[in-house]
C-alpha cells in the first residue's frame, strides 16, 4: 500500500478510535434526556468514571474490574442527580452544572494526591492486551475500511454494541416506550400507573454508568498519563450534549454522528498530513483554520436548533418534558 | 380512601423565600462541606486547619506582600459579580442563558478591538468608556439573537447558548493563534503568535488607597454601582415590574397588555450586555486578551446567581464567599504539592450539593398524614 493511502487509512482509524468516547456519552445523555432529565453533568460524570476507573482497572490488572468500577461511580453520579432532582426537586440545569464542576474537582484532587505514586499503564500488562486491537476476521482484511473500522480494540465494539442496543430497547421495548412517556408528558404516565420516580431513577443512572464507561476508555486512549492541568475527559462531555442534538435523541443516528463529529475532530489533527499526500485534491484542507474544524460540531448543532425549531418540528426525538421537574401535586 | 392508604407524608410547596431558614440551611450545608473537604485533606496528609487557615485569609497573614493577594482577589472578584447579577436578570424571566462564556469572551473580544485600534488616539477615560460600549454591544448581540429566535420560533435557549460557549471559544483561539496582517490582536513583534499588550491609556486605573501598597481598581466601584442599579431597576421601574410579572406568569403579562416577545428581547439584551461589560472590564485590568481569559464565570455565575435565589443583595455575599474559596484555593494549594487548586471545584461541588438539598426543606414541608393542609 502507498503512502497517501496509508495516511488516509490513519485518518479513518483516528476518527474511531479517539471519538468512540463521544458515542457513550451521548448514548448515555440520551438515555437520561428519554427520562425527561437535561444532565448537564456529562464532563463531569466521565471523568469521575474515567479516574476510578483507571486506577481500579490498573491497581488490579483487569480491565473489567476497570469498566466495572467506572461504571457504578459514574452510575453513583447519576444517583446523586437523580435524588437532588427527581426527589428533592432541585433545578436540573444548576444540579448538572454542580456534577460537572465537582466531577472535575474530585478528577484532579484523586490525580494529584497520588503525585509521584501514579499507577501507569505499562505497569498492567493484562490490561494493556485486553485493550489492543481485535480484528475481525474477513472484514479487517477489506483494504482502507478493514484497519479503519473493523480491527480496534473490543471497547470500540462495545460502545457501537450499547448504541445498538439502546436503540433497541427505547424503540422496541414495552419498559422503553413507557420511559419515552415520561420523557413527553410525565402526568399522563403518571395517570396511566408508570413509576415516574423509579423509571427516572433507573434511566438516570444507567446513563449515567455508560458515560463513565466512556471516560474509561479516554483513559486508556491517553495512555492513561495523568497531567495536572488538562483533563482526560477534554471536553468530550460537552460535544457529546451537542451529540446527543445532532442524532435526534436516536442512539443509531448516535453512532453515524459521533463519526461526524469525529471526522472534524480528526481533521483538525490530520488537515497537514492529508492536504500533503493529496496535494491536488485535498490541498485546500490546510487553508482551513483548525480552529473551525474544532468548532464545527458546535456551529451545525446550532444550525440544527434553529433550524428545527423554525421548522416548528419541536426538535423531532426531543422530548417534550425535557429540562422540567415533575412536581405530582402540580398535575 | 382509607387512612391507612395514604403514605406517611406527603410534599407540599411552601410560599414565598423565608431567608432566615435559607440562611440557616445554608450555613449547615456550608460547614458540613468544609469539614467533609477537611476529612479528604487529611487523607492526603495535609493538615486541614492549616490549609483552611491559609485559604480563608489568603494567605495574607505574616506576608509583606498582602496586597497582592488582594488585587488578585477583585481581579476574580468583580467578573464574577458583575455576571452573576447579570445573569440574574434573565433567569428572572425563566430564560435559561447558560451562553455566559461567550457573551463574556465576546465583550472582551469587542473591547479588545477598540483598544487596538484607537489605544494611541484617544485620552483614557473616553478610551475605556468605547471599550465598555463595544464590550456591551458585542456581548449583548450574542445574547439576543439568541432570545429573538426564542421568542419567535420557541429554539431551545438553553442547548443554543451552551454551543454559542464553543463557538466563541474557538473564535478567540482563532484570532490568538492565527498569525497575518490583518490580524489586530497579535503582538506584531513576536515571531510567534502573541496577544498584543494594550496601550497605557487602555488599562483600567486604579486608586492608591494610602493602605501600604493597595491601589483599588477602579472596576470594582463600577460593579458596585452595577449592582445598586440593578437592585433599584428590578424594584423600583416599570420595566423591572414587567420582567418580574413576565416570570411568574407569561399569560399574565399579556392579558396585562405586556409586549412579552419585546421584554423578553429588551432584557436578555441587557444580560448579556452586562456579562459582556464583564468581560470589557477585565480585559482592561489585565491589560491583554488571553485563551482562558474567562475563569468559567460564565459557569460559576450560573450557580453564584441561583444558589442566592436572584436577589441582588444575596448575590454580593455569594459571590464573595465563592470567590475567597477560589482565590483563596490557589493561595493555599501553592504551599502543598499534593493538593491542587481544583480543590476549590471540589468544595463548592460540596457545598452546592449541601445547598441543593437543604434548599428542598426550605421550598417544602413535609405534611403528616393525620393533619389537613388549609386550603387559601
Amino acid at each position: 500500500m502507498n503512502s497517501e493511502y496509508g495516511v488516509l487509512t490513519l485518518f479513518l482509524f483516528s476518527i474511531v478510535v479517539y471519538n468512540i468516547p463521544l458515542l457513550y456519552g451521548t448514548v448515555g445523555e440520551i438515555i437520561t434526556e428519554k427520562a425527561g432529565s437535561l444532565n448537564l453533568g456529562v464532563e463531569g460524570t466521565m471523568a469521575v468514571g474515567a479516574m476510578f476507573g483507571y486506577i481500579a482497572g490498573v491497581s488490579t490488572d483487569n480491565i473489567f474490574v476497570g469498566l466495572l468500577v467506572s461504571f457504578l461511580t459514574a452510575g453513583a453520579c447519576g444517583l446523586l442527580f437523580a435524588v437532588l432532582t427527581v426527589t428533592l426537586q432541585a433545578n436540573q440545569n444548576v444540579t448538572g452544572l454542580t456534577i460537572t464542576t465537582f466531577g472535575l474537582g474530585l478528577y484532579f484532587f484523586v490525580g494529584k494526591g497520588f503525585g509521584a505514586e501514579w499507577p501507569s499503564l505499562q505497569g498492567a500488562e493484562h490490561v494493556v492486551s485486553a485493550y489492543s486491537a481485535r480484528p475481525i476476521p474477513v472484514l479487517s482484511s477489506i483494504p482502507i475500511v478493514g484497519k479503519a473500522f473493523f480491527s480496534h480494540s473490543m471497547l470500540v465494539y462495545l460502545g457501537v454494541i450499547i448504541a445498538v442496543v439502546a436503540w433497541w430497547y427505547l424503540t422496541y421495548t414495552k419498559m422503553g416506550l413507557r420511559l419515552r412517556a415520561v420523557g413527553e408528558n410525565p402526568a399522563a404516565a403518571d395517570s396511566v400507573g408508570v413509576n415516574i420516580i423509579l423509571y427516572k431513577y433507573i434511566h438516570i443512572i444507567v446513563g449515567s454508568g455508560i458515560m463513565g464507561l466512556g471516560g474509561f476508555y479516554m483513559s486508556m486512549s491517553m495512555g492513561g498519563s495523568f497531567e495536572g492541568s488538562n483533563c482526560w475527559i477534554n471536553g468530550y462531555g460537552w460535544i457529546s450534549i451537542a451529540l446527543v442534538i445532532f442524532a435526534n435523541w436516536n442512539p443509531l443516528y448516535a453512532i453515524f454522528g459521533s463519526l461526524v463529529f469525529g471526522f472534524f475532530n480528526t481533521l483538525y489533527v490530520y488537515s497537514g498530513s492529508l492536504s500533503n499526500a493529496f496535494p491536488d485534491t485535498l490541498g485546500w484542507l490546510s487553508a482551513i483554520p483548525d480552529q473551525l474544524y474544532q468548532a464545527l460540531p458546535f456551529i451545525i448543532t446550532a444550525m440544527l436548533l434553529v433550524a428545527s425549531s423554525i421548522r416548528q418540528k419541536n426538535g423531532g426525538g426531543a422530548p417534550n418534558a425535557l429540562g422540567q421537574n415533575y412536581f405530582r401535586e402540580d398535575r | 380512601m382509607s387512612k391507612n392508604g395514604k403514605p406517611l407524608f406527603r410534599v407540599v410547596k411552601r410560599e414565598g423565600v423565608r431567608w432566615p431558614l435559607v440562611g440557616a440551611a445554608y450555613l449547615i450545608a456550608i460547614v458540613v462541606a468544609i469539614a467533609f473537604g477537611g476529612v479528604l485533606l487529611a487523607g492526603q496528609q495535609v493538615n486541614p486547619f492549616e490549609y483552611y487557615k491559609d485559604m480563608f485569609t489568603l494567605g495574607m497573614i505574616d506576608n509583606r506582600f498582602a496586597y497582592k493577594q488582594v488585587e488578585g482577589f477583585i481581579k476574580l472578584f468583580v467578573p464574577l459579580l458583575i455576571t452573576s447579577v447579570a445573569l440574574s436578570l434573565a433567569f428572572r424571566m425563566r430564560f435559561w442563558n447558560i451562553g455566559g462564556e461567550g457573551q463574556f469572551i465576546m465583550g472582551a473580544i469587542g473591547a479588545s478591538a477598540v483598544a487596538l485600534l484607537f489605544g494611541d488616539s484617544l485620552p483614557a477615560p473616553v478610551l475605556i468608556f468605547f471599550m465598555s460600549l463595544a464590550g456591551m454591544a458585542t456581548g449583548g448581540a450574542c445574547g439576543a439573537s439568541v432570545a429573538i429566535l426564542k421568542v419567535r420560533y420557541g429554539t431551545n435557549e438553553t442547548l443554543l447558548t451552551l454551543m454559542m460557549n464553543y463557538i466563541a471559544l474557538y473564535f478567540l483561539k482563532f484570532l490568538g493563534e492565527t498569525m497575518g496582517d490583518w490580524n489586530i490582536f497579535l503582538s506584531s513583534e513576536s515571531t510567534r503568535p502573541l496577544f498584543q499588550n494594550f496601550e497605557e491609556a487602555a488599562v483600567m486605573p486604579s486608586i492608591p488607597t494610602g493602605i501600604g501598597h493597595f491601589s483599588l481598581n477602579i472596576s470594582l466601584i463600577i460593579a458596585i454601582g452595577i449592582c445598586i442599579g440593578v437592585f433599584l431597576y428590578l424594584r423600583y421601574s416599570k420595566q423591572g415590574y414587567e420582567i418580574s410579572v413576565v416570570g411568574d406568569s407569561p399569560n399574565t403579562a399579556r392579558y396585562a397588555g405586556m409586549k412579552v416577545s419585546r421584554i423578553t428581547v429588551r432584557t436578555i439584551f441587557l444580560s448579556a450586555a452586562l456579562i459582556g461589560l464583564a468581560g470589557a472590564f477585565y480585559v482592561s485590568t489585565a491589560g491583554a486578551l488571553s485563551i482562558s481569559i474567562t475563569n468559567d464565570v460564565g459557569w460559576t455565575g450560573i450557580i453564584v446567581a441561583w444558589l442566592a435565589k436572584l436577589n441582588t443583595v444575596a448575590i454580593v455575599v455569594t459571590s464573595l464567599l465563592i470567590t475567597v474559596l477560589q482565590h483563596g484555593c490557589r493561595v493555599a494549594s501553592s504551599s502543598y504539592a499534593t493538593v491542587d487548586a481544583n480543590f476549590a471545584n471540589l468544595l463548592q461541588g460540596m457545598i452546592l450539593f449541601g445547598i441543593l438539598t437543604a434548599d428542598f426543606f426550605t421550598r417544602f414541608k413535609l405534611v403528616g398524614r393525620g393533619k389537613q393542609e388549609v386550603i387559601k
